[in-house]
């Protein structure tokens, strides 16, 4: 009697802790606690409208953007842009399809992001991209590590 | 004396293991931060070379089972779609090359890295030739790392 209590204990413990250990979810869902498209509206409402404070938080020092022509921007250089005249107008930056892969203390979302703006010199930016995401867990805060987007040629 | 020291050295991996899997994690060194980097710096190349080879046992064997990759173009694939494409001989051979590998983030059980990948070669009817900048993204899962997922923008810019 008490080894089938000791083996159904064991069940349900390793079925909660495989599923948590690599999560793949619509970001409706709190994969791992988390309101995912919470947390990727905030970022990208927060470069729209130039909330740098949040972002100097949100990006950890690691932080690398590689933007669709391949050029790559650390923490300090992309916040750099946001902050000086060459910075962006972004009207529209709207992450949709959002889907979460969750490994533990590292997070990929991928989403479908559609850009409408231009640059400092009056340049469209407008554009419909797929976008790779990754956030790490550090001292109990997820925070931004790496962007790379990539132009949607999906449906061409 | 031989069979005495690998004896012991399986018992010091299998109790160094037991206290990271009991979640008492050892304090983290700078030694332990090189080790990930120079870890998954190999597994780089491995995923590299599996690629070039055709090889998806070992894609399947380094692949998280919830792995997501992007390709340039925003084509997004899971797992068993990558591994098929790695397996799959028909698709044509690559000439795959990592330069420029950068750690970006290494903790204990995650590491991000960038690189610069070239690729020469045709899969089918599209041309991959060209240089890319990659992120791969590495977590430790059952006390091994996995490959989980992928990012890579072809580089148009000039330099």
């Amino acid at each position: 009697m008490m080894r089938h209590i000791q083996v159904g204990i064991l069940v349900l413990i390793l079925g909660f802790a495989i599923p948590a250990m690599g999560q793949t979810k619509s970001a409706g869902d709190l994969a791992g606690g988390v309101d995912w498209k919470a947390l990727d509206h905030k970022w990208l409402d927060s470069e729209r409208t130039g909330d740098l404070d949040y972002l100097e938080k949100f990006f950890a020092d690691s932080y690398v953007l590689v933007r669709a022509d391949g050029q790559s921007y650390t923490k300090k250089e992309w916040l750099g842009i946001l902050r000086g005249p060459d910075r962006p107008t972004l009207l529209t930056l709207d992450p949709e399809d959002i889907q979460v892969h969750v490994f533990g203390n590292v997070a990929i979302l991928t989403d479908h992001t559609t850009i409408k703006g231009h640059d400092s010199k009056g340049k469209s930016m407008d554009g419909e991209y797929n976008v790779f995401r990754v956030v790490i867990k550090q001292n109990g805060i997820w925070r931004a590590t790496g962007v790379v987007m990539n132009p949607d040629l999906t449906k061409k | 004396m031989k069979r005495a020291y690998g004896l012991s050295v399986a018992i010091l991996l299998i109790v160094s293991s037991g206290g990271v899997a009991l979640g008492q994690a050892p304090k983290k060194t700078a030694a332990e931060q090189e080790d990930v980097a120079g870890t998954v710096a190999i597994l780089d190349h491995v995923w590299l070379d599996a690629a070039h080879n055709h090889d998806g046992e070992t894609a399947a064997w380094l692949f998280a089972d919830n792995f997501v990759e992007i390709h340039p173009g925003g084509f997004l694939v899971s797992k068993q779609q990558q591994v098929d494409m790695i397996s799959n001989t028909q698709l044509g051979d690559l000439a795959i090359q990592s330069t420029d590998i950068q750690v970006r983030y290494a903790s204990p059980d995650v590491a991000v890295l960038t690189d610069k990948t070239t690729i020469r070669g045709k899969q089918g009817e599209t041309s991959y030739d060209g240089q890319y900048r990659v992120m791969r993204v590495f977590a430790k899962q059952h006390g091994r790392w996995r490959a989980a997922g992928a990012g890579i923008a072809r580089i148009t810019a000039a330099p």
